[in-house]
């Protein structure tokens, strides 16, 4: 009787510590996160501008609906999930065969791996901009001429700004294939290798062991993948916009947004059109969340 | 096990080799521009650099205010590069060692104690990166501003851990987690608390995975253009990127490479170092997840 107590007051004890070195990192994110959160929500509902004469009316859905019969939100709406789905499975692709590639030994194989982790190791906030110009460059360089001329082909078949933005999507898939490829060398390196050995003995097609052994082990790994891919997608993007004030002419939604904002000073509408993600990306992380962070058998 | 025929060995190679040169390649090409003069910028040949010169480098050490010389009738001034290099150097070790602590703690308190709904906890943490980052700098002004961190470098040490605290969460608790429990009583049973177990046995051997966290935090927090042209505005109070954001490209863009390097230099170097721990800390924080 008396152990039982004791044993309980301690797990009360453990759970109080517990609550108390969450605490640091839960502020942190509740100060830089909560208030700008809950101000883009009720803004959504709002007039607010900073252009505007007047008090800030409350509008309730009215700027989600105006969205929704606005042509430029659907052209937005279309680019922005062509430009996700293809960055997402070039990234994937990519870097699927980058860890296989280095899943089994071979001379050099540190260097190669070296290389492969480098452009997600290279500050994309520099590289970004070394990218950018080097693809759309301003002044008489050497290879100015051969990028110009690259840069009107296609956007003279696609449409002005085609190329700027295509150079960025190029960007977004060099980096993330990079960090997905090392996030699924460590995916495999968790395979234990009598598995691999079995599978050899079971099958002789490399495609049937893939899909019956590595695949299905690699499924938490390449879910964590999908869902860093998806909500990263749009960074490039936004440190283009910045570098270029606004150059980029083909609009996803969050380049929209952002447009809207400063160049039209409407929050409401810009805060509606930025939040329209929200439920596809929490969908996709809670059927995402079954495959890397569910519920376990061990007890312990 | 048979050794492979050579067209199927030669086939690797090939895509060993492509894979490589698609990676390294614009890496390669930045490094080249940054190495050349100004002639051979405009005349070379752009995949190599015939004689390389490192003014580039020079050019972006030259003293506060004084010009560096026309383009056209274009004066070209000179930037406080120095002072950017000091203040990337605070940002990111402050926000790398704000992380990686309140990571550890969290992540200990939720996969080792194990409070009532500890997978939810962690669950609604990784959640914050579905916050869309569009326009959030608006009210996120605010915040700093009510702080008195406006144009202060502080405000990015502390916007810079919400980025990556939600990964390094949830990859230490779900290390932390898996640990059996027989390694904590060891040290139980000599009369260390939690604490000393803690810190004597657990912290030592999680060293992989708190390279990978720092890693993925350096990454991370490396790839911010945007904040940190926001929040930073006069010039020496810039880091590299927010710095090299306000260059005139036109003018400057030997110089700008040459800076792009001088950041990724010590990145990269870092990187590399602990790329094999990066990779075993993923691994040791998934093996027995899932």
């Amino acid at each position: 009787m008396v152990r039982v107590t004791m044993t309980r007051t301690r797990r009360q004890r453990d759970i109080r510590i517990a609550y108390l070195l969450l605490a640091p990192a839960v502020l942190l994110l509740l100060g830089v996160l909560a208030y700008p959160l809950g101000w883009e929500v009720w803004t959504s509902f709002t007039s607010l501008s900073p252009l505007q004469d007047g008090a800030t009316a409350f509008v309730g859905l009215e700027n989600y609906r105006r969205q929704f019969h606005d042509p430029q939100f659907w052209s937005a709406a279309a680019v922005t999930l062509v430009y996700t789905v293809v960055t997402s499975v070039a990234k994937l692709a990519l870097g699927l065969g980058f860890a296989l590639l280095l899943a089994r030994p071979f001379p050099g194989r540190t260097l190669v791996f070296l290389a492969i982790f480098l452009p997600w190791a290279y500050p994309a906030s520099v590289s970004v901009i070394g990218w950018y110009w080097t693809l759309n460059p301003p002044i008489p360089t050497a290879y100015a001429a051969f990028m110009g001329s690259v840069k009107y082909n296609v956007d003279s078949v696609a449409g002005g700004g085609a190329w700027a933005f295509i150079s960025v999507a190029l960007f977004n898939i060099w980096r993330g294939s990079s960090f997905i490829g090392v996030l699924l060398l460590a995916g495999i390196n968790a395979i234990p290798p009598e598995l691999f050995e079995y599978a050899l003995l079971e099958s002789k097609s490399p495609w049937r062991r893939f899909r019956a052994v590595t695949l299905p082990l690699l499924a938490p790994f390449l879910a964590l993948g999908v869902f860093l891919s998806l909500t990263g997608a749009f960074a490039d993007l936004a440190n283009v916009w910045t570098l270029t004030a606004g150059r980029i002419v083909f609009p996803v939604l969050s380049t929209q947004a952002y447009w809207l904002a400063i160049h039209g000073g409407q929050f409401g509408p810009a805060s509606a059109l930025s939040l329209m993600l929200v439920p596809l990306l929490l969908g996709a992380l809670l059927v995402l969340f079954r495959l890397f962070d569910g519920p376990e058998r061990e007890p312990s | 096990m048979n050794p492979q025929p050579w067209r199927a060995r030669l086939g690797r190679l090939t895509l060993i080799l492509m894979a490589t040169v698609f990676c390294v390649f614009p890496i390669y090409f930045m490094l080249v521009q940054s190495l050349k003069t100004a002639q051979e910028d405009v005349f070379g040949n752009p995949l190599i650099v015939r004689n390389p010169t490192l003014e580039n480098f020079e050019d972006l050490f030259e003293r506060k205010g004084s010009a560096r010389g026309f383009v056209g009738s274009v004066l070209r001034r000179s930037y406080p590069f120095l002072d950017w290099l000091g203040n990337t150097l605070v940002v990111f070790t402050g926000a790398v060692a704000l992380t990686l602590t309140l990571s550890v703690a969290a992540a200990y308190g939720l996969g080792r104690l194990r409070p009532p709904g500890f997978r939810w906890w962690r669950r609604v943490i990784f959640a914050a990166y579905i916050i869309p980052q569009t326009i959030l700098f608006v009210p996120l002004y605010q915040v700093v501003n009510a702080l008195g961190l406006d144009d202060n470098l502080l405000a990015l040490m502390l916007i810079y851990p919400s980025m990556a605290l939600p990964f390094c969460i949830w990859m230490l608790s779900a290390y932390f987690q898996h640990l059996p429990r027989e390694i904590e009583e060891a040290a139980f049973i000599e009369g260390a608390g939690r604490a000393g177990a803690f810190f004597r046995i657990i912290l030592p051997m999680s060293r992989p995975v708190l390279v990978a966290a720092g890693i993925f935090t350096l990454g991370t927090i490396a790839s911010d253009l945007t904040i940190a042209s926001l929040f930073l505005l006069s010039g020496q109070n810039q880091t590299i990127p927010a710095g090299i954001g306000t260059m005139e490209v036109a003018l400057d863009e030997l110089a700008a490479v040459a800076g792009i390097n001088l950041l990724a230099i010590p990145v990269i170097a870092i990187s590399a170092l602990f790329a094999r721990g990066y990779v075993r800390g993923l691994t040791a924080a998934m093996l027995e997840g899932s």
